[in-house]
Parts: C-alpha cells; sequence; structure tokens
C-alpha cells in the first residue's frame, strides 16, 4: 500500500504481514490436511457448530419440495401406483425364486464347506445436499459417528451402488460418489466374470476401467458389477453399464466407459452398509509371510482403511 | 470505446492533465459526493453473516451461483478496510472448508488472498463507478478462485471442467453494483428522520 496511513495512529500489523502470516497458516493447514488426519478434531467441533445452521437453510428447499409433492395430480399418482404394483408383482416372483435359492444355496454351501455370506447390517440415511465443489462429487448425509457410520461404508440405493462414506462427523457423513476422480472401486463383468477397478471418468457423469488390455471381452450394454474382491462392497451390487469401448491400437489398453446405473444425484434416500472394513494386511498372515497377505491390493480397500 | 476508457481512466486525467484540455467526463467526477453516514458495526458483521448462510444454501452443482461471501467481504474490505480485513476472511473461510468438504484451508487462503487484493485496492476502486468496479471485482474473484484450482491441482485431485466454475466469479462481478447500492443504502439515509426519508 502504497499510501500508507498516516504514522501518528497506530495502525497495527501491515496488510502484507498479515498477508503473508494467513497465507502460511492457510498453506500450513492444507499441508497437514493433505497428508494426515490431524486435523479432524478441529472439522468435527467446526461441524457441530455448523450443523444446525446447514439443517435450517435446508428448510426452503424442503418446503418448496414438499409444496411441489403435494400438487402432485392424481393421474401421475395412479400411474406410479400401477407401475409399483407391477413391479411389486415382478419382485415377488424374484423373491420365492430367491428364497428358494437361498435354501439351495445353502445346501450346497454346507456340502463345500464354505464359510456363510454374512448378512450385512445397513442404515437408511437421506442424503441432505451436495457439496458445491467443482473438484469433487460429494454428499452429505444425515448420520454421522453418533449413528455407527464409519469411514468406508459403502452406499447404494435401490438401484446400484452410488459411493462410499469417505469422512465421518459426528453428525454428519460425507458420501464421496463413485463418480468422483480420486474414487476406485473392484468390480467385474457380470457376463463373464472378468475383474477390474473402475474409477471416475473425464465427464463428470461417466466412469471408466482403467488398464483391461486391448483385447479385453467387454462390449456395449454389459452391466457391470462388483467383485467384493475389497472386503468392502458386497460382491453382485450393480454398479454401471458399459457405454462404449474404445479399442486404439496404439494404445495397450482399452478406454470403457460407464455410466452409472444409481441415480447419481436425484436419489434422496440412501442406504449405507455398516461394514468393517478389512484391515490392509491380515495379522495371522502378515506375521507368517509378508507378500501373501497383501493380494488385496485394490485400491478402495487401501483408501477407505487410510481415510 | 473511448468513453469506457475515458471513464476508467477519468480520475487519472483529471488529476494530470492541464485545465483546458480536460475531458468532458470531468462534470461528473466533480458531480457533488454524497458524504455517507458512519457505518454500523451490527450491520457488517449482519451482512457478512448473512452472505455466509446464503452461501451455505444447498445449491448443489449450480456452479454460476456467485460466492455471496466473497463478495460482500470484498465490498466490505474495499469500503471500510480498518473493520474488516483479513482475519475475518481467514476465519470464514475455515467454515466454509468444513461447510464444503474441502481441504483444510483452501477457502482460507482464497478469502485471505481476495481480501489482500481488496484492501490494497480500496482507494483505487472507489474512485469509478459500481459499473466500472465490477471490473477490479472480477479479476478479485478470479484470482481467489485460481488459487484454490491451484491447491486442488497441486494436491493432484482436479476434475475435469473444472473451469466452468469460474463461472460464478463472472456472475458475482456482474451483481456488484447490485451489491454495492444495498450495502450502501443504509449509510445514503439523509440524517433527519422526516417523511421523505426512504429507509
Amino acid at each position: 500500500m502504497e499510501y500508507g496511513p498516516p504514522p501518528l495512529f497506530n495502525q497495527g500489523v501491515s496488510a502484507r504481514a498479515r498477508l503473508a502470516f494467513f497465507s502460511l497458516v492457510a498453506a500450513a493447514l492444507i499441508i497437514i490436511d493433505a497428508q494426515v488426519n490431524a486435523l479432524d478434531a478441529i472439522r468435527n467441533g467446526v461441524e457441530i457448530l455448523l450443523f444446525p445452521v446447514q439443517r435450517v437453510l435446508l428448510w426452503p428447499r424442503d418446503l418448496a419440495r414438499d409444496v411441489g409433492d403435494y400438487f402432485i395430480t392424481l393421474g401421475s399418482l395412479s400411474d406410479e401406483n400401477a407401475r409399483l404394483r407391477l413391479a411389486a408383482i415382478e419382485q415377488s416372483r424374484l423373491a420365492m425364486q430367491a428364497s428358494q435359492l437361498q435354501l439351495e444355496n445353502d445346501q450346497l454351501r454346507k456340502l463345500g464347506g464354505v464359510r456363510e455370506r454374512l448378512n450385512v447390517p445397513a442404515q437408511v440415511v437421506v442424503a441432505l445436499y451436495e457439496s458445491r465443489d467443482a473438484f469433487s462429487r460429494k454428499v452429505v448425509i444425515d448420520r454421522g459417528s453418533k449413528d455407527g457410520m464409519k469411514a468406508g461404508g459403502p452406499v447404494i440405493d435401490e438401484t446400484g451402488v452410488v459411493g462410499q462414506v469417505t469422512r465421518v462427523f459426528p453428525l454428519t457423513a460425507e458420501v464421496t460418489l463413485i463418480t468422483d476422480k480420486e474414487q476406485s472401486l473392484p468390480v467385474q463383468i457380470a457376463r463373464n466374470g472378468l475383474r477390474a477397478v473402475a474409477f471416475g471418468g473425464q465427464d463428470p457423469s461417466t466412469l471408466e476401467l482403467r488398464f483391461l488390455p486391448a483385447n479385453a471381452d467387454i462390449e456395449n450394454g454389459d452391466s457391470v458389477v462388483t467383485s467384493g474382491l475389497d472386503g468392502i462392497y458386497p460382491p453382485g451390487l450393480p454398479v454401471a453399464t458399459v457405454l462404449h469401448v474404445d479399442r486404439d491400437i496404439k494404445d495397450q489398453f482399452a478406454r470403457v466407459v460407464l455410466k452409472p446405473v444409481a441415480g447419481m444425484s436425484r436419489s434422496r434416500l440412501l442406504l449405507v452398509l455398516l461394514v468393517d472394513p478389512p484391515p490392509l494386511v491380515p495379522a495371522a498372515e502378515g506375521t507368517r509371510s509378508g507378500s501373501t497377505g497383501t493380494v488385496r491390493g485394490d485400491r478402495a480397500a487401501a483408501k477407505a482403511v487410510r481415510r | 470505446m473511448s468513453a469506457l476508457w475515458q471513464r476508467l481512466t477519468g480520475a487519472r486525467t483529471e488529476a494530470t492533465a492541464p485545465a483546458s484540455v480536460r475531458p468532458p467526463t470531468l462534470g461528473r467526477n466533480l458531480r457533488p459526493e454524497q458524504v455517507l453516514r458512519p457505518v454500523r458495526p451490527a450491520f457488517i458483521w449482519a451482512t457478512l453473516g448473512g452472505a455466509f448462510l446464503l452461501n451455505l444454501l444447498p445449491w448443489g452443482r449450480a456452479i454460476w451461483v456467485p460466492d455471496f461471501f466473497a463478495l460482500t467481504l470484498v465490498f466490505w474490505n474495499v469500503h471500510q478496510p480498518r473493520k474488516v480485513g483479513m482475519g475475518i476472511a481467514f476465519v470464514f473461510g475455515l467454515l466454509m472448508d468444513v461447510h464444503n468438504g474441502a481441504l483444510f484451508g483452501e477457502h482460507a487462503l482464497a478469502y485471505t488472498l481476495l481480501s489482500y487484493g481488496a484492501i490494497s485496492l480500496h482507494r483505487r476502486i472507489q474512485w469509478f463507478p459500481a459499473g466500472s468496479q465490477s471490473i477490479y471485482v472480477l479479476g478479485l474473484l478470479l484470482i481467489a478462485q485460481l488459487a484454490s484450482a491451484a491447491v486442488r491441482l497441486w494436491v493432484g485431485g482436479a476434475a475435469p471442467y473444472w473451469w466452468l466454475g469460474l463461472l460464478s466469479s463472472v456472475v458475482g462481478a456482474a451483481i456488484w453494483p447490485f451489491l454495492t447500492s444495498l450495502l450502501l443504502s443504509p449509510q445514503r439515509r439523509p440524517a433527519k428522520r422526516d417523511d421523505t426519508r426512504p429507509l
């Protein structure tokens, strides 16, 4: 500031010194937050302070929504009713089949001596708001560590995988959508069991499979489900369908673009599966020999545990 | 174009040009300036808090929505730099980081830079009419947004098309004249509380 104020009065610290001080503090906070989790306590405290304000500010939107819902016409409701009834009939058929298959499966598993697949406890949550950030895709939900949320829990809606709980506050939690660039998820092609890892795609609303050879057996329209290899996502949850496959001869890998099946930003009610993330290196194997324990190398697992 | 140039440089030419060749915009510059009433600190805090609450509304993915808090912060930094400084910017930035799930300190850094820029330019900006001030404000807002983008790029989490988010700065600069007249209106009230006083 060339026109400095007259030195007659006490002006305090100069603007440049203040800028340097606050920028350094901010830079230090950024570095600490990017590298380690040391700031979570402060973050939790601030979040508890902000929480009531955030909830109050959601009221206008919810009110507008409720008013809109109230004026839904009779016609659309009866349409929806008919559709739901059809779906219910279809699902009851599937449910009957499923119970029969379950019995059969139990018997076969007993015969084979395979450990039974555990039923995963789950909790219904409401998506409060999307974080306003051009860089990442996150949704904040209305349950936090007080309700037993843990970082790493998979989040699904009625159609498929939505994302993963990545940060837990006492009263809320952040869910990173699978379309986030940083998010990865072990999947397989339902048709042939080909395994791959799905990442957030270039286009904000897509996923992509990386590191698949150019001659991999993938076709447009293939459905992609979770493989369960990471021990976090239960196997067989629908994730996406293949939008197109780009097999460039110059490139070693195929470029596979997927369209997620779950409504990435539309669904409000979500289901969080309360699974315990597996340890990175299982203790028993880790002590025996180093390398066999780390077969579970999926990045999603590593990421979830790290967070 | 020349009119715009004169508007932009009007303050300078008036100071340096001899009396005989003064530009025609001089008349406007000599227009009697209203002496503003002193601002009430409660009003500053209320507007800053209100702007912060506006930012907390669930805007979702509407990237064009301007950063209301940044705009209000620039306004008070320009008009009351002794009362609103970088400390306030820093603290509100941290709150914004928690709300958005961003890196802790990202918005704090951006708002600190914004505040410093506004405080350094506050004498110059006040010379211009509100429309021309928008250009300065646009620059300041873009610098702040690019600072936070740089942090993200450095950490490695940049999403494709992130630059579309810069649109919010443009919208913010566009509403600056309205914001200025709104936030200055309590200080422009006539002193006497009679029937002609609008507020």
